[in-house]
């Protein structure tokens, strides 16, 4: 066979094709590739919720890593957890290690003694009066001869009323971890515990790798054998999931590209068509990640992933192309024809698709918004690249013979077979209808969790060690935002004093808050003004000590440092940023990027019954301050799913409207327009209901699966409707159909068995969906059983 | 020492040593099966502390009370009313309006005295043993335990806790700082059937 020389258009197709090509490998070669789990964590609406989704972004949960330490005896667990500790924290990874010993927290404790006139929340007026110092001092005194009183003793003469006490009263949770030879300890004592806080931000998964590697080589080094480390929390998840992300799509592509390559060769019989075929995918594919890049300035792994499934779906136009493109009766003339018959209905589908992943494109999760982009992107790109490209190449399609007769057999008998059950999908249809129906308020998942692609297993870990060293409930908190940080210092005394209410009365076992740390500027003036000058305070001194135990003579330390904290210069969110407590102050306070300050005031509910309710109690407790909200963290998740799950069944909704509002436009006809949409809706509704049957909740990925289901159904039924319009049956276009089917059942049935739950979630949708789309489109394509039949050849 | 009650303590004695039987090998096991005898009890305390940065001792009076297993309530009247309550694994401190809630077992030092006292009026002797190397004096009538800390970090604090009683009652308990300051407690049981002759 000669080939025709490449005419004008064809030398303009392909250069276009390289150029186009060379750009996108350029803008790929600039992208910046993520793979934090944030791009499935909403951006959202309310300044509260950007707070959270913040936290859980980069807050200092996001950069905490929960560490256990198992086997061995108490003795070794000890020993490791200590060496554990100080090697991590010689480590320029770690900003900070807990394990229990806080002898290695001498900086914040200096810090909090130094600046304990301005922090104290005991310091007023009547304070440094006779009386109050008296009681004061008495209160210091009592704990002498105490096992506390080895603390408190060496700075009697700098603190006789004991502010740094008062201080760390109120900052220690009531509940903190138990503490077994100095160190902490699971409560039933076989695990030693520790908790590392990483330098990087949580979202810097390279760097949480680092750590992760240094806690597990400097766990090798110093740990006897016998003893067993267990790591959890955010950045662990994190980097896990990232690097199963990365090996369950290499491994699906390239199991895919296998499957779907030798699947296009057993059907062609032909190496150019098989290269000809993953051609616009290849290309798809490109023009994806290059059109993510521009749009949203980076890519996120898990869109590669999913996305290069998504455009599964281009390998069809060029199955389309390549047999329908055939039989021409002048050698490269078959283009053409296909030109003319064909063309027209996939740019129809190609239009319905992107029509289904414009309304993705619009979700408020930055993955979905990227995986619309990519493939509304990848799709055209798909799609033109078969209309303009393929036609240079192999203008009269393939020319492998293959499996194409025993397809277009295949194809033939489905078409003859079917329509003879229509009553009957049709009762199946209502049958699904009415089982949706009745499962309706349980047929969607509201647990953002179902996103992530953490296991079970890791969770209950996760939840353990958080338990012990947290206290089992960080997840509820008051947030306070604020465009003044003053005013939100403010606010937040005036709600901790309200806290303090319900930790006295034992609801709340403690909670945590910005102005321990950093008081308000107005707060810290009055401190301030109950200092007395040396003479008066001497004076009441003399008075206060007079009788007693306690020597004023001795308290010359205690007047110098009174006088120096009247001179002291204020704390405030800037000047804290180079100090000890610079981490803790950064996780209570946090800026936004609109200048704005929310103060987070994490909450720990009394063990047992006393603290059931405890977020009620807090909600009444803060009646009146309005720029006060409590949230739990848990319950904002679901609630801010719930949100997205309904704007993306919204979106869906629109996006199908669309697509039937673009086929009413082509068909110009209403009975046309049933018959195509008839059995697109069948099978999103038998799909649906296969899942309400089995009991599988629908979360947001599964409706990004529907979508597909739709974009790609409509090919198949649009091809029929055409078919039959054309009063004859082409055996390639049936086979074209059915190879196209096929392959995308196949590949997404290989999805569909992904441990990634998100990945599996869109497999099983499209696989059984897509298939019963063809299967239906067949049942309601021909006129009628009987007159079908007797057309067959 | 001679704490303000002395007097006291010596009628309770002779009259608990007359109701005494006498007893051979008095030993460690021997005192916690008297002790497990007593369920529950209160009494009146008297505490001075010798404290070496102080030019006088520092004195507190109140009430204790012990409830078996686990319950035991300090409540000091003078100088100044505060109340101390542990109950399992829960303290709750209580000083004028202040109150905190807080985890035994986050302080181990604590945990450990707490565990020298309950232990002894429940008679536990394994929760003895297990932070204490215990040695036993006298006789059932009258008895004094030592309790030496087996953990090295608690004997950087606590150096000794000798506790000194009749029968089933605790009547002193002396705890030996490691910087060489010093608490004594008096402790005189209220208890229906003792107090008329315990009170002068």
């Amino acid at each position: 066979m000669t080939r025709a020389p490449v005419s004008r258009r064809g030398w303009i197709a392909v250069v276009s094709w390289l150029v186009a090509l060379a750009a996108g490998a350029v803008v790929i070669a600039h992208t910046r590739f993520s793979a934090d789990l944030s791009a499935f964590l909403p951006a959202a609406p309310d300044a509260r919720q950007r707070a959270l989704v913040e936290q859980l972004k980069s807050g200092v949960a996001a950069r905490t890593l929960l560490i256990g330490i198992r086997g061995g005896d108490a003795t070794q667990r000890a020993a490791a957890s200590r060496a554990l500790a100080e090697r991590l924290r010689a480590d320029p990874a770690f900003e900070q290690v807990l394990n229990g010993d806080f002898t290695a927290f001498a900086a914040v404790g200096r810090w909090v003694f130094d600046h304990r006139y301005q922090l104290s929340p005991a310091v007023d007026a009547r304070r440094f009066g006779a009386e109050g110092l008296r009681e004061a001092i008495d209160d210091t005194l009592s704990l002498l001869g105490t096992p506390a009183g080895a603390v408190i003793k060496p700075l009697l003469e700098r603190d006789p009323t004991g502010e740094a006490q008062r201080i760390a009263e109120s900052a220690v949770p009531s509940g903190g971890p138990q503490a077994q030879d100095g160190i902490w300890v699971s409560r039933d004592g076989q695990r030693a515990l520790l908790m590392a806080h990483s330098h990087a931000e949580g979202g810097d998964l390279d760097a949480q790798a680092h750590a992760i590697a240094v806690i597990g080589d400097a766990f090798s080094a110093v740990a006897a054998s016998g003893l067993e480390l267990q790591l959890s929390g955010a950045p662990k998840f994190a980097v896990d999931s990232r690097a199963q992300i990365q090996s369950e799509t290499r491994t699906l592509a390239i199991a895919g590209t296998a499957l779907m390559g030798s699947l296009l060769l057993i059907a062609f019989a032909s190496l150019p068509a098989l290269a000809a075929a993953m051609l616009p995918v290849a290309t798809g594919i490109v023009a994806g990640v290059a059109a993510v890049s521009l749009v949203f300035g980076g890519v996120h792994g898990a869109t590669l992933g999913f996305g290069t499934t998504l455009i599964g779906e281009a390998v069809d136009y060029a199955i389309y192309y390549l047999i329908q493109a055939r039989g021409s009766t002048v050698p490269g003339q078959g283009w053409r024809r296909w030109v003319q018959d064909g063309w027209p209905t996939v740019r129809l589908g190609l239009l319905t698709s992107v029509c289904g992943f414009l309304a993705l494109a619009f979700s408020g999760f930055p993955g979905l918004a990227q995986l619309g982009v990519f493939s509304i992107a990848g799709l055209v790109a798909a799609a033109l690249t078969t209309r303009y490209l393929l036609p240079v190449w192999l203008p009269d399609g393939t020319r492998g013979m293959g499996l194409r007769r025993q397809l277009g057999h295949g194809a033939a008998l489905i078409m003859r077979t079917l329509p003879r059950l229509r009553h009957g999908l049709t009762a199946l249809g209502v049958a699904a209808l009415l089982l949706l129906l009745w499962r309706h308020d349980t047929l969607w998942q509201t647990e953002l969790s179902s996103l992530s692609p953490v296991s079970a297993e890791a969770l209950a870990l996760d939840a353990q060690l958080r338990d012990e060293l947290l206290a089992g409930d960080e997840r509820t908190m008051v947030a306070v935002t604020g465009s003044d940080a003053q005013a939100v210092l403010q606010t937040v005394e005036a709600v901790g004093q309200r806290l303090d209410a319900l930790v006295q009365s034992g609801q709340l076992a403690g909670y945590d808050a910005i102005s321990r740390w950093v008081p308000s500027l107005a707060t810290q003036q009055r401190r301030r003004a109950a200092l007395p000058d040396a003479a008066t305070l001497q004076g009441n001194l003399a008075q206060a000590t007079a009788g007693g135990p306690l020597n004023a003579n001795r308290l010359g330390p205690f007047v110098q440092d009174v006088q120096r904290a009247r001179e002291a210069p204020a704390i405030t969110p800037a000047s804290v940023a180079g100090s000890p407590v610079a981490t803790i102050a950064a996780a209570l306070l946090v800026r936004g990027t609109d200048g704005s300050s929310t103060a987070l005031l994490p909450v720990v509910r009394a063990p047992g019954p006393a603290g059931e309710g405890a977020q009620a109690a807090i909600e009444q407790a803060l009646r009146g301050i309005d720029a006060a909200q409590v949230f739990n963290v848990g319950e904002e998740l679901r609630r801010l799913y719930r949100h997205y799950i309904g704007e993306a069944q919204g979106q869906a909704l629109l996006g199908a409207l669309g697509v039937v509002l673009l086929m009413a436009l082509w068909l110009r006809s209403w009975p046309r327009l049933l018959a195509v949409c008839k059995p697109l809706l069948l099978a999103v509704l038998l799909t649906m209901a296969g899942f309400a049957a089995l009991g599988v909740p629908l979360g947001i990925l599964h409706l990004v699966g529907l979508l597909l289901v739709v974009a790609v159904g409509s090919n198949y039924s649009l091809f029929l409707d055409w078919l039959r319009h054309q009063e004859r049956s082409d055996e390639d276009t049936l086979a074209s159909l059915l190879l196209a089917n096929v392959t995308i059942v196949l590949s997404f049935g290989l999805i569909a068995a992904s441990a990634i739950p998100a990945l599996s979630a869109i497999g099983l949708v499209v696989a059984p969906g897509a298939l019963l789309a063809l299967l239906l489109s067949a049942a309601y394509a021909a006129p009628s059983s009987t007159r079908s039949a007797a057309r067959s050849p | 020492m001679h704490p303000p009650d002395r007097r006291q303590v010596c009628v309770a004695a002779l009259a608990l040593a007359v109701a005494a039987p006498a007893a051979a090998a008095f030993g460690f096991d021997e005192l916690m099966a008297v002790l497990a005898q007593r369920q529950s009890g209160e009494a009146k305390f008297a505490e001075q502390r010798f404290v070496s940065v102080l030019d006088q001792p520092l004195n507190y009076t109140g009430t204790l009370s012990f409830k078996a297993p686990d319950r035991l309530v300090r409540t000091t009247l003078t100088p100044r009313q505060e109340s101390f309550v542990v109950e399992g694994n829960q303290i709750t401190l209580q000083r004028g309006e202040r109150v905190r809630h807080l985890a035994l077992d986050s302080m181990p030092e604590l945990a450990a005295l707490v565990a020298a006292l309950r232990g002894t009026l429940s008679g536990d002797g394994s929760t003895l043993r297990h932070y204490f190397k215990p040695t036993v004096d006298g006789a059932a009538a009258r008895w004094t335990l030592k309790l030496v800390p087996l953990d090295f970090r608690l004997l950087g604090v606590v150096r000794s806790v000798r506790i000194d009683g009749f029968q089933a009652d605790v009547r002193m308990v002396e705890l030996e700082l490691a910087d060489g300051d010093r608490s004594v407690t008096m402790i005189e049981p209220i208890a229906p059937s003792r107090a008329r002759s315990a009170t002068p």
